[in-house]
């Protein structure tokens, strides 16, 4: 099953993804940014697959909380976010591993421009007993201008030993290594900051199923840049 | 015939002098191997002429056919003929190979490429470095092996024909047949008459691609110019006559063999090194 919602239609919500189903969630902003709270239940072998494209403008908290509540349930978690103007926002990811051989992937991905402020972060928290677990939390942002604020906090809590969790978390300026190697085959620094934003903001859109919407999500990413 | 010459060439890392007055040239047609112990500034040399933002250019020139490169962007430094084959090449997260090598391309040329001259040339040249085409469609350099990332560099020169190309140990990383397919490409630009100027510490690179001069850099300047003579020379006695014969003292500054041993990581140490501080 597909449910996709964009800009407006983002609110308050909360989804179930039933026993051997699969969701796929694709969340869009392309005008004003909602601060709002999302929380999707996973039940037996049943797969959240959520992507999330934010180019909204404004200030709060996206808050998205995914339980897997039973053995065999999975979620896959994409978002590439661009933050610029005053834009501030925060976005807090997180899921509970509440049984065994549960799997999630969190995976945020952002630039920062102008005076904006960007924050990602959240838990990967695994119960006792919910064995044979896998977990990963990614989040990484650019920060392209001096006067812009960047953070990343992914947060593991893990009580239980038989569990595979790792995290990577990165902020930084445009690597200067990167930019020289692009512009040492004669592309300018324009283009080169170009191909480096695109590469981290692009791949969120193989997790959208609509054509028309990925295609808005690139005009999106190409205005932002 | 396009002519590369550097003259005076003084280059910091930080606040470290590493080029000392870096006199040398290199022509159109000829390959020149430049040889020196590790941590004598061969890599600094090459990167430097690119604008490797790592170095600092103190003073010198390096003018190709007339134009002062030192003073070009760096793009600009690529679109006037030149290239550096890296001995690190980057892994850029998400930049998909062929889109890059499209953006690259176009900018070496007057009106962009249709798709379809784009893709023939493309294939042509993966074909001939046997690279599997698929890899176009991955990552630039993202997770590739060292074999894949040099043949990769190879790949670049051959799309972008540049009048002079830099290799900086691009046999490192290789295997024997890799090698041979490298030293393919790099016999076909040589005889299309263009110029190199090669860094590798393995006498078999030199023996397939016969570079026409050697020169020899100790303590950031050249001190011996000479014919490829030299190579076999330093490959058989190694750079103790240079001492004795010519009476230069090797500076002892160099950290231990244990510590950093290549040169460019020398200057990688003292990049990171000053900014963790």
């Amino acid at each position: 099953m597909g449910i996709t919602l964009i800009n407006n239609e983002i609110s308050d919500r909360d989804f179930e993804v039933k026993e051997g189903e699969e969701l796929t969630l694709n969340l869009a902003y392309f005008d004003a940014f909602k601060p709002c709270k999302i929380n999707v239940k996973v039940h037996k072998n049943a797969t959240l697959n959520a992507a999330f494209a934010d180019f909204g403008k404004g200030k709060g908290k996206f808050e998205f909380n995914v339980y897997l509540e039973e053995e065999g349930a999975n979620c896959n978690f994409h978002s590439a976010c661009l933050a610029s103007a005053s834009d501030d926002k925060v976005f807090d990811t997180s899921v509970y591993h509440n049984a065994a051989h549960t799997s999630a992937i969190m995976s945020n991905y952002g630039i920062t421009r102008d005076s904006s402020k960007l924050v990602f972060t959240g838990v990967s928290e695994i119960k006792k007993g919910s064995i044979a677990t896998v977990t990963r939390q990614e989040a990484k942002i650019i920060v392209f201008d001096p006067d812009c604020k960047g953070a990343c906090s992914p947060i593991l809590k893990i009580d239980e030993n038989d569990v595979s969790a790792s995290h990577a978390a990165t902020v930084g300026r445009l690597n200067e290594q990167h930019l020289f190697y692009l512009l040492s085959r004669g592309i300018d620094e324009q283009t080169a900051k170009r191909l480096i934003t695109l590469g981290y903001l692009k791949p969120v859109e193989q997790y959208f199923d609509e054509e028309a919407l990925r295609e808005n999500i690139d005009k999106a990413i190409e205005e932002g840049i | 015939m396009s002519r590369l010459v550097i003259k005076n060439l003084h280059v910091s890392v930080k606040d470290k002098e590493i080029l000392k007055g870096v006199n040398l040239t290199v022509e159109e047609g000829e390959t020149v191997a430049l040889l020196g112990m590790n941590g004598h500034g061969k890599s600094t040399l090459l990167g430097a002429i690119m604008g490797n933002p790592n170095y600092t250019v103190t003073s010198g020139s390096v003018k190709l056919d007339d134009v002062e490169i030192l003073g070009l962007p760096v793009n600009e430094r690529s679109k006037a003929g030149l290239f550096l084959a890296m001995q690190y090449p980057a892994e850029i997260p998400g930049v998909n190979s062929a889109d890059f090598y499209k953006a690259a391309m176009n900018a070496h040329r007057e009106k962009p490429m249709s798709l379809f001259q784009f893709y023939s040339s493309l294939q042509s040249a993966y074909k001939a470095m046997e690279i599997p085409f698929e890899m176009s469609q991955r990552n630039l350099n993202e997770g590739f092996s060292g074999g894949e990332k040099k043949r990769n560099e190879i790949l670049q020169m051959k799309l972008l024909d540049p009048k002079i190309t830099f290799l900086d140990e691009i046999d490192s990383g290789l295997d024997v047949d890799a090698m041979q397919i490298v030293a393919k490409a790099i016999n076909e630009e040589q005889a299309k008459g263009k110029g190199f100027l090669v860094i590798s510490h393995y006498a078999r690179l030199y023996s397939m691609i016969h570079p026409t001069r050697a020169a020899v850099m100790v303590n950031g300047r050249i001190a011996v110019e000479g014919g490829p003579e030299i190579i076999k020379r330093i490959d058989t006695e190694g750079y103790e006559w240079i001492k004795t014969e010519l009476g230069i003292s090797l500076d002892k500054d160099e950290a231990p063999m244990n510590k950093v041993s290549i040169g460019v990581c020398a200057t990688k140490e003292a990049a990171l090194g000053g900014e963790k501080k």
